[in-house]
């Protein structure tokens, strides 16, 4: 018996080796899972594996043992969990202690897993599933049913020992995909919108409440409207919203409206749908002249402007122009270019150059290519007379004052502008009509408000700009000398030496004068001597900085806090491009304060020395 | 790991600052004293809220190594306590070991947590995710300890267990012993401990609840 045993055992062998030598195929007895449905009990399941024993078969037991043990115990029940198992009753099982279990025949260890029972949970299905109508579309195409279970029963969720979730899924009969809710502590779950006509299956999973790993599913639920008599044989399939033809009828729609408001003469309701976007535009200024800096065509074409039209007539009185006879020193002794301009005769006499209480020169205004040679006579536009005398002048226009040259460093140019445009605004709106254009346009040069120097003595240098450098409260505006675009080269680069410390508005002044200064020496006009800020009869205001133009060569004295300022005065009138209307009151010279403080002049400083 | 788990915790304080302020002595004006059932709910979320705080952070760090060839049992500072280890005997010792028993467990983590967090902090081994959780969680235990209390309380004002809670003192003594030994385990030791720890209390609360209100969603 023996030999035939070895014999059909040897048989075995050869067979086996000549049939197949794969070893990767031998699977060693392994311990697939430990599971515990409650966390009363756990069961420990194993597969066999391929390696039969040829000789003896090999008996696998299942050994564990307890953390505080030191002996391996063989399973107490190897039948009640099924074939290749081992169950662990609750006399056995200690929750929160770790245990190892092993799987070995006789000699040798095939597999070990260490675990505590309370990370093993894994719940049985819920059971009893069952599911109610709740209601029903009033079409009878969709309705909403009710799933109800219960809990596994070897859960003990009664006595709150363990906490279920469960996850439902759902799909239709013919899908493959399952949809699924979220997992929830409650036994039952509503769902909505189930198409009647279509039959559904309903499954349910649970899981430890604390743990990530569901249990099995339950079994299928085959939910049926057609059983309950609701089923809906006659309804076709659903008609979806047509969202397609709603979309295009609607845009159709909108762009029927728009194009019958757009094409509507109804101005009105043009305006009401399309308000007009508000452009700050000077009719009839390319803003790209002034940032060119074609002063003269701009000039020109401001000169048209309505807005230069004044509106204040009064007894002041009228300036048409401010002359100054920068080469007559004696003149300049005479008087401050205050008393000048307020004197009548004075002031007659230089009008007289064009102080002409005619439209005359208005009609040619509106063209501005008209050169006006004749600058004395002219009762005409600025422009065209200051045109060519620029035009004489500078080659360079860009530059209106030095400060011009500085706007690529700093934000002068804006600053005037700006400044005027907010007192404007703040202040009075009629006198900030004709700078009103000016302010909207920051990058335009500075506000210069021509002030026709009709010095025919001093050719090119007559031509002053002034800028307006402040409206005060009042409403009167305050001028600061102007610089001509005439300067060379040199003096745009002396200033540009020149740190100017400036805050967003304002020059320090000593700066200004220092550029001026440094100017005055390549100033290659016509002489003009400096006194002060007289001489050029510009307005200056003791904050601003202002390079003047024209400032002698002898004038080549650092600018110092000593150097007499000018007067202040304010322009009352704007009348049209013939001049300015400067009010009669003269302006208190500025205090030594302004002198020395290198900054600017604030608005409650202006208001103190001014009327 | 659960990403609300976080949200969990966040709203845990809440609620639980919302338990201390709603917890009042009779008699005061416009209070509303919970009743021990609502106090046994709060406590036991706020533990369920500890537990899947503590698993993340164990499951995202120390990833659960199932199907290692064994390891070396862990030894918990805690595994000298006498806890129930099954339903059956939590549910026979008297209600009052059994609050002693939670209180005891939650006062042998308190130490041991405050030094866990400093570590951590130091070593900085963990990313700053769970940096917070880890602090989250000592914070939440300190807080369940204090319900747990409040709970015992109110269950001993209104007769439901006897006032012979007095061992709470010897067992501060052990507690400080105990954390000693708590000092030298690993981090993951020392999370997956806190994890299982944290399951017993959750358990234990459960199972002291429904014996005390058997009515109540048991």
């Amino acid at each position: 018996m023996d030999l035939w045993h070895l014999l059909f055992t040897l048989a075995l062998i050869c067979a086996n080796d000549s049939l197949s030598a794969d070893d990767d195929l031998l699977q060693w007895p392994q311990i697939s899972k430990c599971r515990s449905p409650e966390m009363e009990t756990f069961s420990c399941f194993w597969t066999a594996g391929n390696l039969y024993n040829l000789t003896v078969p090999r008996i696998l037991q299942l050994l564990y043992k307890k953390s505080n043990e030191e002996d391996w115990k063989e399973c107490p029940d190897y039948v009640t969990s099924g074939q290749n198992s081992c169950y662990f009753n609750a006399s056995y099982t200690s929750v929160w202690t770790p245990y190892c279990v092993q799987l070995a025949s006789k000699n040798e260890v095939y597999d070990k897993k260490c675990f505590s029972v309370d990370e093993i949970v894994l719940p049985d299905p819920p059971v009893h599933l069952n599911w109610t109508l709740l209601n029903t579309s009033q079409t009878g195409i969709h309705g909403d049913i009710q799933v109800r279970w219960d809990p596994p029963p070897t859960a003990d969720v009664r006595k709150g020992w363990i906490t279920l979730e469960y996850e439902l899924q759902y799909k239709e009969v013919n899908e493959t995909k399952w949809k699924e809710l979220k997992p929830r502590l409650s036994t039952m779950v509503p769902l909505y919108s189930l198409k009647t006509a279509r039959d559904y299956e309903i499954r349910i999973r649970s899981r430890q409440r604390t743990s990530e790993k569901f249990g099995e599913f339950s079994e299928i639920l085959y939910v049926s409207f057609s059983q309950i008599g609701i089923g809906c044989d006659h309804c076709t399939e659903e008609v979806e919203f047509p969202w397609f033809l709603v979309l295009v009828f609607g845009v159709c729609g909108l762009a029927v409206t728009v194009i019958s408001v757009m094409l509507s003469k109804q101005p009105r309701l043009k305006m009401l749908i399309f308000p007009p976007v508000p452009v700050p535009k000077i009719k009839g200024i390319d803003p790209d002249l002034l940032k060119k800096g074609k002063l003269d065509e701009v000039n020109s074409i401001l000169a048209c402007h309505d807005n230069y039209k004044t509106q204040l007539y009064s007894d002041d009185l009228w300036v048409e122009f401010i002359e100054l006879d920068i080469e007559d020193p004696d003149e300049k002794n005479r008087a401050s270019d205050t008393d000048r301009l307020l004197s009548e005769d004075h002031l007659k006499s230089h009008s007289s150059l064009g102080a002409k209480d005619d439209d005359s020169g208005r009609a040619s205004c509106c063209e501005p290519d008209i050169p006006e040679t004749d600058f004395s006579a002219s009762d005409t536009c600025d422009a065209t007379s200051d045109s060519d005398q620029f035009k004489k002048a500078a080659e360079k226009e860009e530059d209106l004052l030095c400060l011009d040259r500085q706007d690529n460093d700093e934000s002068l140019p804006s600053l005037a502008n700006t400044d005027l445009q907010r007192q404007h605004r703040n202040t009075q709106s009629e006198n900030s009509h004709p700078w009103a254009p000016f302010g909207n346009s920051v990058e335009s040069p500075h506000l210069s408000v021509h002030t026709q120097v009709s010095n025919q003595n001093s050719l090119a240098s007559t031509d002053f700009y002034a800028q307006v450098s402040d409206i005060t409260p009042a409403g009167r505006v305050v001028l600061s000398p102007g610089q001509k675009s005439k300067l060379g080269r040199a003096q745009r680069e002396g200033c540009t030496e020149q740190n100017f410390t400036m805050d967003n508005t304002y020059f320090c002044e000593a700066d200004v004068k220092k550029c001026i200064a440094v100017t005055s020496h390549e100033e290659n006009e016509p002489h003009v001597q400096e006194q002060g800020y007289n001489e050029d009869a510009y307005f200056t205001t003791e904050s601003l900085t202002t390079t003047v133009a024209n400032l002698g060569a002898s004038t080549a004295a650092p600018p110092s806090s000593e150097m007499p300022v000018a007067d202040y005065t304010s322009i009352h009138i704007v009348q049209s491009p013939q001049g300015l209307v400067l009010n009669a009151t003269a302006l208190p010279v500025p205090d030594k304060e302004f002198n020395v403080s290198c900054g600017y002049v604030s608005t409650d400083q202006l208001n103190k020395i001014m009327p | 790991p659960r990403p609300d788990a976080a949200a969990f915790s966040a709203e845990a304080v809440a609620a639980l600052a919302l338990l201390w302020l709603l917890v009042c002595a009779p008699g005061d004006a416009g209070c509303h004293p919970l009743t021990v059932a609502d106090l046994f709910d709060r406590v036991i979320r706020h533990s369920g809220r500890i537990h899947s705080l503590s698993t993340a952070l164990y499951e995202k760090h120390f990833p659960s190594r199932d199907n290692e060839l064994g390891r070396p049992a862990r030894k918990c500072h805690t595994s000298g306590m006498l806890t129930p280890n099954g339903k059956e005997y939590a549910q026979k010792i008297p209600r009052e070991e059994l609050t002693q028993v939670i209180l005891k467990l939650l006062q042998a983590w308190k130490e041991p947590l405050s030094h866990f967090n400093q570590h951590i902090e130091h070593h900085q081994e963990l990313p700053d995710d769970s940096l917070s959780k880890a602090k989250q969680i000592s914070n939440m235990v300190h807080e369940l300890k204090t319900g747990v209390e409040k709970v015992t309380e109110k269950m001993q004002s209104m007769g439901i267990i006897s006032n012979s809670l007095n061992g709470m003192a010897s067992s501060e003594g052990t507690g400080l012993s105990i954390s000693n030994e708590a000092n030298m385990m690993s981090d993951s030791d020392f999370i997956h401990c806190f994890r299982r720890d944290s399951n017993k209390v959750q358990s234990y609360l459960k199972i002291l609840k429904c014996r005390i209100m058997p009515e109540n969603s048991c």
